[in-house]
Formats: C-alpha cells, sequence, structure tokens
C-alpha cells in the first residue's frame, strides 16, 4: 500500500537521532510552556521562529509542531492542580479537572487528560496520513480565482469561530491586511504605508508582529493585572492510574472528543481552543446526569483535553495541502516555511516527501514522548509552577526580544515589536482578538496576488469567481456562514459555546 | 459601588470606558490615517491595479467597520465599564517594558549582548509591582549566562558579546 511506504519513509527520517531530538526539544518546550500560565504557543513559536533557520526545514517543522501539540499536554497540568488554564484550550479543563484534584483523584484526572490526548494524536496523525494526499491533489487543480475564494471562506470561517463579536473580528482581519500591506508593492514596485521609513520597506515579519503583539503585549496585560492567588492543590499524587469506573466513563468521551476536534481542526478559525469548548459543550449534553458537571465528572477532562490534542494535530491538514492557515500557529509555520524559502502549497508533498511525512511520523512519536513526559515527572512540572512571575516575565522579555533582533538582524524590529506590545495590549483591554489578525497578515499578500492574478485572467471582468464552480461553490458557502451568523438563533447558540459554565 | 456612581455622574467619561466605543474609534482612527497616507497612491483601475487600489478598498471598509462597531458601543446598556487598572500601575508597566526592549534592540549591536541584556533586565524589572535589586542581579546573570550558552555557543549567532569601540 501506498500510505505504509510513505509512512516508513517518514519514520525513517522522524527517527534519525537529530530529529528525535527536536522532536523531543519540541515536546519539552511545549510542555513547558503548556504548565506555565502567561505563555502561549504562538509566542513561543515565534520566538522560536529565527532559530529554525539554522536547522534542516524538516528538524525545524518537527521542533515548533512539538511545541503547539506539547502545549496541549502541558495545558491540562496547570488546569487540574491550580485551576489556572495553562492555555486557553485547557480553559474548560479546569472545570472539572480541579474538582476531581480537590477531591484527591488529581492523579487519575491527569492520566485521564494525558492518555486521552495521546489516544487523539494518534488518530488525528493517521487522518493527517490518509487525508492530505488526496486534499493535496484538489489544491494542484486550483487557478487564482479558487485560491482567492478559498481564503475568503477561510477568513470569513475564522470570525464566525472566534470568540466575541463578529464585527470585531472582521475589523481585526482587515487591520492585519492592512498591516501585511506595509512594504513594497511586488507588482508597481511602489512602497506603501513606510512612512518614510526604510526598514519597512521590505515590510514587517510575520514573527515581529506576532512576538509584539502575543509575547510583549501580554507581558505588559499580565503586569497589569492583579496578582493571581495561585491554589496549588498541596496533596502528593500518589495514585496515577484511574479507576475502573474512570475508565469505564472517559473512553466514550475521548471517542467524542477526537471525532470532534479531529473536524473542528481542520476548518479555518479552528484548532486546539474552539475544539476543547466544543467538545465539553457535547460531553455536558450528551451526559445523562449533568449535574456531576463541574463536581468533577471525569467526561469534562477526557472529551476536551482529547479534542485540544485532535484539533492542534488536524489543523496541519489545510497548512500542509493547501498552504493555507488555518489558525495564528499555522500563519507562523508558514512563515518558517518561506524562511527556508519553502513555497507553501499542495506541491510540497510531491517535491518533498521526506519533510512531509517526516514530519507526520514524527507528530506520532512526539505523542509517545509527551506521554512519558507528562506522566512520570509530573512533579518536576509541578516545581515549575512555583516560579513566580516576577523572574517568568523577564526571561520571556528577554527572549522576545533576542528572538526579534535575530529574525531580520535589525535594531528597528525591535522597536517595531515593542509597538506592536502595546497594541497587543490595548487590543486585549478592549476586547479584540488579535489571533484573527495575525491571519489576515498572512493572507493578505497571498490573497492580493491571487486576486490580481485572476483579474488578469479574466480581462478585469470579477464575474470570474461566479463563473469557476468550484469558486462559486466556496463563495456561496462564505455568503452562507455570514447570513447564518447573523441568524438571532444561532447568534445566541454561538455565544452559548463559547460560555465556560 | 463607587466606579458605579461614577460611571453615572460623569456621562462623557462613561461612555468613554465603554469597550467598544473605544475598539470603533481605533479602527476609525487606523482606518483615517491610512487613508491619508495613501492619499497620493495611484489606484489604478480593476485590471491594472495601482499601489493604492487595496489599501484605499481595506480603509474603507475598516472605516464601516469601525463605525458599526463605535454605533454598537453607544446602544449597548453599559454592563461593566471598563475597568481602570490602578491607572499608575499599567502606565509604569507599559512604559518599562516597552522601554526595555527599544533599549535593547537600540544597544545590542554596540555595547553586545551582555550589557544590552543588563539594561533590558534592569529596566524590564521596574515595570513589576515589587522591585527587588538582588533578585534582579541573579535572575540578569542567569539569563546572560543562559543566553551565551544557547545562541552564542549553541547556535553560533553572529552578535557581538562585548561592547564594540
Amino acid at each position: 500500500m501506498e500510505l505504509i511506504d510513505h509512512l516508513v519513509t517518514g519514520f525513517g527520517i522522524a527517527l534519525t537521532p537529530a530529529n528525535l531530538f527536536f522532536a523531543l526539544a519540541g515536546a519539552l518546550i511545549g510542555t513547558l510552556i503548556g504548565v506555565l500560565p502567561g505563555i502561549g504557543p504562538i509566542a513561543t513559536i515565534a520566538m522560536l521562529l529565527p532559530l529554525t533557520f539554522h536547522l534542516e526545514p524538516t528538524s525545524g517543522l518537527i521542533m515548533l509542531a512539538g511545541i503547539f501539540y506539547g502545549a496541549q499536554y502541558g495545558g491540562s497540568t496547570t488546569a487540574i492542580l491550580v485551576n489556572l488554564p495553562g492555555e486557553t484550550s485547557s480553559v474548560v479543563t479546569c472545570i472539572d479537572g480541579h474538582q476531581m484534584a480537590r477531591q484527591g483523584r488529581a492523579g487519575a484526572a491527569l492520566a485521564v487528560a494525558a492518555l486521552g490526548s495521546f489516544f487523539a494524536g494518534c488518530v488525528s496523525t493517521l487522518l493527517i496520513a490518509v487525508f492530505a494526499p488526496p486534499l493535496a491533489k484538489v489544491g494542484q487543480s486550483f487557478g487564482a480565482p479558487e485560491y482567492f475564494s478559498l481564503m475568503v471562506l477561510g477568513l470569513i470561517a475564522a470570525v464566525v469561530l472566534a470568540h466575541g463579536s463578529v464585527v470585531k473580528a472582521i475589523a481585526m482581519i482587515v487591520l492585519g491586511l492592512l498591516i501585511g500591506l506595509v512594504g513594497t508593492d511586488g507588482n508597481t514596485g511602489g512602497t506603501r504605508f513606510t512612512f518614510g521609513i526604510t526598514e519597512l520597506t521590505d515590510g514587517i515579519d510575520v514573527a515581529t508582529l506576532a512576538i509584539g503583539v502575543f509575547g510583549i503585549g501580554e507581558i505588559i496585560t499580565n503586569l497589569t493585572q492583579p496578582p493571581e492567588t495561585r491554589s496549588l492543590v498541596a496533596q502528593k499524587i500518589t495514585r496515577l492510574w484511574p479507576t475502573r469506573e474512570d475508565f469505564h466513563r472517559a473512553w466514550p468521551a475521548v471517542l467524542r472528543g477526537t471525532a470532534l476536534g479531529s473536524m473542528l481542526g481542520v476548518l479555518p478559525g479552528g484548532g486546539a481552543t474552539l475544539s476543547a469548548f466544543a467538545a465539553y459543550a457535547l460531553e455536558k449534553k450528551s451526559a445523562k446526569d449533568a449535574s456531576q458537571f463541574g463536581r468533577g465528572a471525569v467526561e469534562g477532562v477526557a472529551g476536551p483535553e482529547s479534542a485540544n490534542n485532535a484539533g492542534a494535530q488536524t489543523s496541519f491538514i489545510p497548512m500542509l495541502t493547501l498552504g493555507i492557515p488555518g489558525n495564528a500557529v499555522m500563519a507562523l509555520m508558514i512563515g518558517a516555511l518561506t524562511i527556508h524559502g519553502i513555497q507553501p502549497g499542495p506541491q510540497i508533498m510531491s517535491e518533498r516527501p521526506g519533510m512531509f511525512w517526516g514530519m507526520i511520523a514524527s507528530m506520532w512519536i512526539g505523542n509517545l514522548m509527551l506521554v512519558i513526559i507528562n506522566l512520570p515527572l509530573i512533579g518536576m512540572w509541578v516545581q515549575l509552577l512555583k516560579v513566580p512571575y516576577r523572574f517568568l516575565y523577564l526571561a520571556i522579555l528577554l527572549f522576545c526580544g533576542i528572538g526579534v533582533y535575530t529574525v531580520s538582524n535589525s535594531p528597528a524590529a525591535v522597536v517595531l515589536a515593542a509597538f506592536f506590545g502595546i497594541a497587543g495590549f490595548v487590543f486585549t483591554r478592549l476586547e479584540c482578538e488579535p489571533a484573527p489578525m495575525i491571519l489576515g497578515f498572512v493572507l493578505g499578500p497571498l490573497m492580493e496576488e491571487n486576486l490580481r492574478r485572476a483579474m488578469r485572467i479574466s480581462s478585469g471582468d470579477p464575474m470570474i469567481f461566479a463563473q469557476r464552480p468550484i469558486s462559486l461553490g466556496l463563495l456561496i458557502s462564505a455568503a452562507t456562514l455570514c447570513v447564518l451568523v447573523a441568524l438571532p438563533a444561532i447568534r445566541s447558540r454561538r455565544e452559548e459555546a463559547f460560555q465556560e459554565n | 459601588m463607587s466606579s458605579g456612581e461614577q460611571h453615572d455622574t460623569h456621562p462623557l467619561r462613561g461612555i468613554f470606558a465603554r469597550k467598544d466605543v473605544l475598539a470603533g474609534l481605533l479602527f476609525i482612527g487606523v482606518a483615517l490615517l491610512g487613508l491619508y497616507v495613501s492619499r497620493n497612491y495611484p489606484i489604478g483601475t480593476a485590471l491594472r491595479m495601482g499601489t493604492g487600489y487595496v489599501p484605499r478598498l481595506l480603509c474603507w471598509t475598516l472605516f464601516g467597520l469601525g463605525l458599526v462597531v463605535l454605533v454598537q458601543g453607544l446602544r449597548e446598556v453599559p454592563i461593566e465599564p471598563l475597568r481602570a487598572v490602578g491607572a499608575l500601575a499599567a502606565w509604569r508597566s507599559l512604559l518599562f517594558v516597552t522601554a526595555s526592549l527599544v533599549i535593547f534592540g537600540l544597544t545590542i549591536e554596540r555595547l553586545g549582548l551582555v550589557v544590552s541584556i543588563f539594561l533590558l533586565i534592569g529596566i524590564g524589572a521596574l515595570a513589576a509591582r515589587e522591585l527587588r535589586a538582588l533578585e534582579t542581579l541573579a535572575a540578569a546573570l542567569v539569563l546572560i549566562a543562559l543566553s551565551w550558552g544557547i545562541f552564542i555557543l549553541g547556535l553560533g549567532l553572529t552578535i557581538p558579546v562585548w561592547p564594540e569601540w
């Protein structure tokens, strides 16, 4: 079978000592930042992006991917033991996970979260291997109009699935598109929005924007908040193995969470966080006795934790097969590819099969490592939570600074990142989600390029988007989504889906 | 509730304490700035788009969206006005975090990694509520050793370590 051949190639590459090392490094860093509240995968991947320049592209991607799914494992530890989400994707895990911990079942909750994540990781790795090749084939038949319409659909879906106000989310995307315009226009050679600053003529690097908004912005936000009180569950974690009853109740939830997360991960705007919220809602709805939720129901840990890992991994599918990022982390992955001069798109699979399949194989290996990193070594990570934020933010600040500087070797980029840090703080205060902005920023230049090409194909007739059947279908889906989200019934359901309780 | 009373007695201040009003004004402001900066960019036609075609389109879209957000903000019943976060502490964090980074960026090429990290940590530490000099010094030393190990030794980046005269 072709699939098995591919996987054999992939494991051959993923199992080389160097790539094993980078998978482990990614898994460790991911767990670390997952456990620590106040720093997330977007900021971390942005900070480490410049470093991948010095690595083989395959090794670099393996490490960055490990950080993303590793953070899903680590985030649950903090949620369960401290009642603080280590990541936004583990917000719902706090509800029942911490209750379990207070009832002396912390070990069981941690084990269910890790094993559920591992199961979800295995399934979604397999899903990528099965579905990526046919999707890439579809992608190869796409022309400029299809790509443009696909990106429109992607951005609209990202808005619909975002937290909070739809109008604000669209505005943030437009803002991202505008920031993406800064620099020299590739077609006419004219400069745009450079404000006469020479350093801006080459445009803004995605790492600078992401480090500023997510890294620095988050530091300022955290420092302006009253110091949190951490109620670390003091008891020693003795029993790691869940009881037979826990197992019996958890496994159907793991299956449901994995299925839901795998589906939501592929959608633009989807990924880990949405999957976890949706899975919690699903568990609560499908439970026979919903009153147990919030009081330590093991399903409330198993479902969301499986879903966030499945969602994190399947969100690689559109990025790898179509070259279109579905969320901010994938946008940074595209940035990592372009650093190495690799054009993201459907041709990656045929042109660089080693990189593609090596990365997929490494995901499975990384998940296996993560179970070991997270279960027997849990005590080590708990110790980390005792590091006060006043040390942590200094380290984050420094790595942000060095990270931005090394992207472009330019002091101007560091100043720019500081400016974006202020912007990120303001956005958070005004409840404007910055993640759609990063998506718009990355997709903007691609959209403009494809719009221009499509217009040239049709000699300036915008009807080309309606005449091509695939493009028309994509645009109709986008319009349907817009209408749906405006309907009051759907609107309230959407708000409900993001409610934590 | 003192903040609620303040909110009632200062109607204008109340309006400007609403997140959506401020967000709307922010979007409108950025759009206007964009339109002003791009006023001389050639627009071209849909077939041969000039440098200014897409920027204008986006700025007008952002302007419209900003208006919608602003109107939503003015119409909504304010449930929770924007909490002022002990105003002084907020400004202090904002100022010192930003300043430390800017100074780091401006000094790293001339003064090298060691000195610029000292400056970054020293200024950055002022952003926190309490300042502990000895702790900060220790943190700076550890972080300098760590960054030297990772970036210079491990990755071989060509950042000057010591000041260049």
